[in-house]
């Protein structure tokens, strides 16, 4: 008992990590929290829907189909959203975070007109598949979720770290101008940093429509809020304090709900929120802020 | 002729524009700092539901249930602000749209005392409780030629009306004073704000408690007009309805939030056609906006050209020198 709920805190918390790994990438880059990430997944999750019911087509198209819309969605958030915004003159920070919340309300009505706001279950053989360990039962989903999210951390750190994409990317995030002096083309760096957070968050959201069989156009908000509350929780802009922030959330929530009251599950992220900046305001793995 | 011209549909439409418009200006008074409150839907509910609860189970005359209904929303606000005003703003952000699902989830679960997901009904209405006055005092609608309902209505009309002149003269007194400067002092620049001398989380704090409040009031006020109130009702998309209102109609002038109330209130009722993609055009609406101008319609130049252009046909006919915003 303890154990399977270990693994569905696990599962949930590493879906909880690819959200906020999108969050985190935006904003470690661009300094702009994303309000419309949590819709961008929501839609990954509808195309996944759509792919395999619809169309009867095998999952790897499912995937293959959310990444190419979502990252599509993330260009022309970009391009329409926050490229306009960039270098204007006399706009307050908290223009893009208004201009993404537009985004987010936009995309979440409009998958109300093209989806209808029901509940979608997601049929695929696969999230069936379960085998037993004793007297545990472990679905292979949660087992690919949980590889996934490792996965893309570890080659998320990897191309931060090593590559020169990803040295023009740290670069971009450090300072603007300078990166550009320097011959980064920060413009196409942003871009990129944009369009993968957002096939991220598609890949969350297939992930999500097999480990729970549902998928509706409210999902995007409620894992959108906490995937802000990750970040804040883990650091911003931190790529480890994503996913270990998920990952903590995650198990918390799972164990509330088997041993206290499940209606306030999605409250304890955001007393998470309000404890940490209380005590550490910078998030466990964020660096020294000023004010 | 007076009773002919008085539909209550239309002073439905007109108390709800009022409301919206001191839900505006709730947005905009902490926004003069430089701050953006996503939880002023989440205050809007503490209010409504305190004042509900406190009207229904304690039989509190209403404007009590109102100001306690503000009040304990402005204390929240308080309790929220301290913390979180003191690191940057895309923070307050986060926490305040965070803190606004904590309240709905409460609102939500807390069955006992709330009713849950089911809302609350029957709650002491406004403008019934001023007739049952005045008829205590032998008046009976009838005399100047109005029905009861048509009374009803009217009464909460003007209640709002003389409320929400009331909050506009406010802060538009508290722009000029010391408290206004120092907002706009935070809002160009913190820190040169902190090096004059300025405590610049007791202001913003301040003007944080003060959304908080009138937030709580507007809310209180809803619930009193609409006598039915329910979790769904100070949700996200309330929220950011709030907010619309102010990045339409411009964050500068307080000016901004009452066009902007007024215009986008109006509109769904006036073009029912598209009511049903109201959020799609909200949303269109923000990032067009922001992309084209960040400050909203009306903005200090805007007002400049207009009073400008006011007093040159005033002259003309020999009645300016009048001084406008």
């Amino acid at each position: 008992m303890l154990i399977e709920q270990l693994i569905n805190g696990l599962t949930l918390g590493s879906i909880y990590a690819i959200v906020a790994l999108g969050f985190t990438l935006v904003f470690g880059v661009l300094g702009i929290i994303n309000m419309a990430h949590g819709e961008i997944f929501m839609f990954g999750a509808f195309i996944g829907v759509m792919i395999t019911s619809t169309l009867n087509a095998p999952l790897w198209v499912a995937f293959l189909g959310a990444i190419i819309i979502t990252a599509i969605m993330g260009y022309l958030l970009e391009r329409f959203a926050l490229r306009p915004l960039r270098h204007k003159q006399g706009v307050s920070h908290l223009a893009p975070l208004i201009s993404t919340i537009g985004v987010s309300i936009l995309l979440e009505n409009l998958s109300h007109h093209l989806f209808g706001a029901g509940n979608h279950p997601f049929r695929t053989s696969f999230a069936e598949i379960s085998f037993q360990i004793g007297s545990i039962t472990v679905y292979l989903v949660q087992i690919v979720i949980f590889v996934i999210s490792i996965v893309l951390m570890l080659v998320l750190t990897f191309w931060l770290g090593k590559t020169r994409a990803g040295k023009a990317l740290r670069a971009t995030a450090e300072n603007l101008e300078t990166a550009s002096l320097l011959g980064v083309d920060t413009k196409k760096t942003i871009l990129m940093t944009v369009i993968i957070a957002s096939a991220m968050g598609g890949i969350a959201g297939i992930l999500v429509g097999m480990a729970f069989n549902s998928v509706t156009p409210q999902m995007g908000l409620s894992m959108g809020l906490k995937g802000l509350a990750i970040i804040i929780l883990g650091g911003m802009g931190s790529v480890r304090g994503a996913m270990f922030g998920g990952l903590i959330l995650g198990l918390a929530e799972t164990f509330i709900v088997v041993y206290g009251d499940s209606g306030y599950r999605d409250a304890i992220a955001f007393l998470a929120i309000i404890i940490i900046l209380l005590i550490r305001p910078q998030g466990l793995f964020g660096q020294k802020i000023s004010t | 002729m007076l009773a002919e011209l008085i539909n209550p549909y239309y002073l439905q439409v007109g108390c709800f524009i009022l409301i919206n418009i001191i839900l505006g200006i709730s947005v905009y008074i902490t926004l003069s700092t430089g701050q953006l409150s996503l939880a002023n839907a989440g205050f809007m509910g503490i209010g409504a539901y305190t004042s509900a609860l406190l009207t229904i189970h304690f039989e509190l005359p209403i404007i009590i249930g109102i100001i306690i209904g503000a009040l304990v929303a402005a204390l929240c606000g308080v309790l929220i602000g301290i913390p979180t005003l003191r690191l940057q703003g895309v923070y307050l952000a986060i926490v305040t749209l965070g803190f606004g699902e904590v309240i709905r989830v409460i609102f939500v679960n807390w069955e006992s005392v709330t009713n849950g997901s089911v809302g609350i009904s029957g709650i002491p209405h406004i403008g019934r409780e001023i007739l049952k006055t005045l008829q205590g005092f032998g008046f009976q609608p009838i005399s100047i030629g109005l029905q009861n309902n048509q009374f009803i209505f009217l009464s909460i009309f003007i209640l709002l009306l003389l409320i929400t002149i009331f909050v506009i003269w406010f802060f538009r007194r508290q722009h000029q004073s010391r408290v206004g400067r120092a907002f706009a002092a935070i809002k160009l620049d913190e820190k040169a704000a902190e090096s004059m001398g300025i405590n610049i989380t007791y202001y913003k704090v301040l003007a944080f408690a003060q959304g908080a409040l009138v937030a709580g009031f507007a809310g209180a006020m809803y619930a009193h007009i609409l006598a039915y109130i329910s979790p769904a009702d100070f949700a996200y998309h309330r929220a950011v309805e709030i907010l619309i209102f102010v990045v339409f109609g411009g964050s500068e002038v307080i000016w901004g939030p009452i066009f902007g109330a007024f215009f986008l209130t109006l509109m769904p009722e006036v073009l029912r056609f598209i009511s049903e993609y109201r959020y799609m055009i909200y949303g269109l609406i923000i990032i067009i906006m922001m992309a084209v101008r960040p400050q909203g319609l009306i903005d200090v130049p805007l007002l400049k050209a207009l009073s400008k252009k006011g007093r040159k046909r005033g002259q003309k006919h020999g009645t300016g020198n009048h001084k406008s915003m």
